[in-house]
């Protein structure tokens, strides 16, 4: 029975590493690119959230902002910042030689800009941890022994329903399929007329979005947040994504919540301290012998870094 | 024509991606000493064929012997030992090296060994590969300074460099893709002159070209593929009197109403 | 030379070692995230071997080469299979596991870190550092440096044009493993104390970003990166209270002022990198700017033998 509870807090978990693997997932897949801000953008919207309802609007100090509004300007913040990232990583990309260095020039900068907004919010906010008190009341119920709490199914419900929504937009609407043309033949897709350049920022706005989401819901339900919030749990969904397999919607889904469920498994039968070695052991298990992951096409992601 | 054995062959050599047959069954041979070249409609095959030679794919069908050595399942690398090197379409020199890097690079099938690649290769006294290399790019008149890095230099100069980098690895057979694309006609008729010196140093040559009149100057013999299936293997000269070749180039249509036109004129149409 | 002189230059001397270990993969065209995960295998075996047998450092040193080099090469195989974004996560999760490992053993010191009881001054990193600087130099101006540049340029070409790129690769990944090793020993030794945190995968990132903002076409490059942001922070410690104290004077405000936070540092870091992909993309020093800066010490008139064709 304990351990069927630690899989239904695995699931619930993973609910987070489900999204944000899916924002990694999305800019890889159509830019081939590996999104190092991604984590700082779910640590912004917390600490957002937190700061809105807490300390008032940054700068401004007072007033501060009821808690049902404060995420909603917290993810607001965050879209804006995942924007002004792909001014200055896609929009200044230069390719002279496509050598494999000059692959990587994206992935390097988006590692400077998560040095910039962590250590920001350091400086604004101090490095402790801050309680984020939005649910005073902890709705539980049980089925046969089984205790599921609410928010957790609620955020476990929102995650998986973003899911549906993204790539429902990205099967059958017009932005979407020119997502999918870019993804498949950027070149092929220039020549049909899917204007590229117009729609990386969507990629980026979604982006926003979901680590935007991730972050409230992480904060809600876990209580607290910290300006390194992001590291860890976006380094799991890293995990998550690779496993799943690069580019896949539905990979990411599983493969978050596999770490999920393994994760809690793991602190179950072995303790806290191997969760990091389970992980990404079993990563790099993946990446040795089916680098493709569960759900991955063979393509994405092998072009030179 | 050839009395002595081919120096290369290729025999019943077939590909397929996926579905799609590129090359099918393909046979020709080029004699040691010939120019010979390798033309067609885009998307005949020509590129296929080089690169099934040189090794970046390996054929699914049949077989490619290398003066007398069947070469089809070797790893690339190991083919410019046995005398193949080749230049590429668009150029593929390394960009943040030298001038003389480059020719030097193309040096390793004679100087991979352990001891060699652990020796400095531009210190006093380590100098040989360095020399080797100055003089190629003197005797085939590359007057740039041999520093200079290659993303620096002009079109034409690194054009001329990829084949001299091709030459630097002493391949006995030179496979040239396209090497006038991009060239005005001046610098065609300099490379045209620059490539028969080549030849007169014993390299045969092998030469996918789209500009006949290069051709026609350089190469005695010319293999026609289209539709991946050989179509003509023969003089150059009489090319343009084949019907099956006037067909690939023009349509069904022009077949009969141009057969036989031979002129100048009609071939620089075909080009 | 002062205590705190000293500290600086045996900082300086690890993290210059520590560049040129992420250079030789990268100028072969391979970026390893996972540097902190070589320099703390390096730094364990040199605090276990002295902490348990009391092994001298002369040869824990070369022990921890051994470790760092050997797991590079024998795991090179597997990781350089991979390419692109694969490889960056490989590297990525195998320092991951490197740490959980060593936090889950027990006779490492767990959690707690590992005292080391040997001591080495500041003339060992140092004397080190030069010699990895050479050593480096001198690859570089070998065939097999020749090779390496070319593989990052263009490996499809390079291995056509009879090269061995996936050996050259898999060495070069090795002797990154040995020269992070090298300096993962000089940092338990000169520090006397290992801590897993402290390898942590921030320490990776830090590294490969001044590798890479200091260029990896020619071996000038690591050794600026490694000088510049080791030294920006003891700049940045003199001269941001100065800034901070001047800004606060404009706006009116007297008395004490707080010194500035050590994050701006990091936001300095950061902000550079993302000019420099900007504008400089291929680092700071490159191939053609030495080039240029030869010729122009040659003198212009000498530099072209002829016209350009």
């Amino acid at each position: 029975m304990l351990l069927i509870q630690q899989i239904i807090n695995g699931v619930m978990l993973g609910s987070v590493y489900v999204t944000m693997a899916v924002a990694f997932t999305l800019t890889i897949g159509v830019l081939n690119f590996l999104n190092f801000t991604i984590p700082t953008l779910f640590m912004l919207a917390g600490m957002g959230a937190w700061a809105l309802t807490a300390k008032g609007v940054p700068i401004i100090g007072a007033p501060l902002i009821p808690v049902v509004i404060a995420p909603i300007i917290a993810i607001v913040t965050t879209i804006a910042a995942s924007l002004i990232v792909e001014r200055f990583t896609f929009r200044y990309l230069k390719m002279k030689y496509g050598d494999s260095t000059e692959h990587a020039i994206p992935l390097v900068s988006s590692l400077g800009f998560l040095l910039i907004i962590e250590n920001l919010v350091r400086i604004a906010y101090g490095t402790d941890p801050q309680r984020f008190t939005a649910l005073e009341a902890d709705f539980t119920f049980d089925i046969a022994g089984l205790m599921i709490r609410v928010p957790q199914l609620a955020s476990l419900m929102i995650s998986i329903g973003i899911v549906f929504a993204v790539n429902r937009a990205l099967n059958h609407s017009r932005i979407g399929r020119g997502l999918r043309a870019v993804a498949e033949n950027p070149d092929a897709a220039n020549l049909l007329g899917v204007e590229a350049n117009k729609l990386v920022p969507v990629i980026f706005m979604l982006t926003g979005l979901l680590c935007g989401l991730a972050g409230i819901l992480f904060a809600m339900n876990y209580g607290e947040v910290s300006p390194q919030m992001g590291e860890d749990i976006g380094s799991k969904a890293i995990a998550g994504m690779v496993i799943g397999g690069l580019g896949s919607i539905w990979g990411a889904v599983i493969g978050g919540l596999i770490i999920g469920v393994a994760e809690m498994l793991t602190i179950h039968l072995f303790g806290a301290d191997t969760v990091q070695v389970v992980v990404w052991g079993l990563l790099l298990v993946m990446l040795f012998f089916r680098p493709q992951g569960l759900l991955g096409h063979n393509s994405i992601g092998k072009g030179k870094l | 024509m050839t009395t002595a054995a081919p120096l290369l062959s290729l025999q019943n050599v077939s590909k397929r991606f996926g579905g799609l047959s590129v090359i099918t069954d393909v046979s020709f041979e080029v004699a040691k000493g010939a120019r010979m070249a390798l033309i067609g409609p885009n998307g005949a095959g020509k590129t296929t064929i080089f690169n099934l030679i040189s090794g970046f794919y390996r054929p699914d069908e049949g077989q490619i012997v290398l003066d007398g050595v069947p070469i089809q399942q070797l790893p690339s690398r190991k083919r410019v030992g046995l005398g193949l090197s080749r230049s590429f379409q668009n150029i593929r020199l390394m960009p943040h090296l030298s001038v003389i890097e480059n020719i030097m690079l193309a040096q390793q099938p004679h100087a991979g060994g352990l001891l060699d690649m652990v020796k400095p290769i531009a210190l006093p006294g380590f100098r040989r590969w360095q020399r080797e290399a100055e003089e190629l790019l003197d005797a085939m008149g590359i007057d740039t300074y041999a520093g200079d890095v290659v993303a620096t230099l002009p079109y034409g100069v690194r054009k001329k460099i990829e084949v001299v980098r091709a030459l630097a690895a002493k391949p006995k057979l030179l496979l040239l893709d396209e090497p006038a694309a991009g060239l005005n006609a001046a610098e065609t008729e300099g490379l045209t002159d620059f490539l028969k010196r080549i030849a007169l140093t014993g390299v045969t040559l092998l030469v996918v070209e789209h500009d006949m009149g290069l051709v026609r100057k350089l190469c005695d013999d010319a293999v026609v593929l289209n539709f991946g299936a050989k179509i003509y293997d023969g003089p150059t000269a009489t090319v343009q009197d084949n019907p099956l070749v006037l067909e690939a180039y023009l349509g069904p249509r022009h077949s009969k109403t141009a057969s036989g036109a031979s002129d100048q004129k009609g071939a620089h149409h075909v080009a | 030379m002062s205590g705190y002189m000293t500290g600086i230059l045996t900082v300086l001397s690890i993290n210059i070692i520590m560049a040129y270990a992420i250079f030789l993969p990268a100028a072969a065209g391979q970026l390893n995230l996972g540097g902190a995960g070589f320099q703390a295998l390096g730094a364990y075996a040199t605090a276990f071997l002295s902490a348990k047998y009391g092994t001298p450092s002369w040869a824990t040193i070369p022990a921890a080469m051994l470790v760092g080099g050997l797991v590079g090469g024998v795991l090179a195989f597997p990781l350089l299979r991979t390419k692109g974004v694969y490889l960056v996560l490989a590297t990525f999760a195998l320092a991951e596991v490197i740490a959980g490992a060593i936090l889950n053993t027990t006779a490492l010191g767990g959690a707690m870190g590992l005292s080391v009881p040997d001591y080495v001054g500041a003339n060992v990193p140092m004397i080190a550092a030069a010699c990895v600087t050479l050593f480096v130099f001198y690859l570089m101006a070998t065939r097999f440096g020749l090779v390496m540049r070319a593989a990052h340029d263009d490996d499809v070409v390079t291995d056509l044009l009879g090269a061995n790129v996936r050996a050259i690769r898999v060495v070069a990944f090795a002797l990154g493993g040995a020269l992070a090793g090298l300096s993962g020993a000089l940092y338990a030794l000169a520090f006397s104390f290992v801590d897993i945190s402290t390898f942590n995968a921030t320490i990776s990132i830090y590294v490969l970003l001044y590798v890479l903002l200091g260029g990896t076409q020619t071996a000038f490059g690591p050794i600026l990166g490694a000088t510049f942001f080791t030294l920006l922070p003891e700049v940045l410690r003199s001269v941001l209270p100065q800034v901070k104290a001047f800004l606060a004077g404009i706006f009116g405000q007297t008395g004490a002022i707080a010194p500035p936070d050590e994050s701006w540092r990091f936001i300095i870091l950061g902000l550079l990198t993302v000019l420099m992909m900007i504008f400089r993309p291929e680092g700071l020093v490159t191939r053609t700017f030495i080039e240029r800066l030869k010729g122009a010490l040659r003198g212009q008139g000498a530099r072209r033998k002829g016209a350009v064709a």
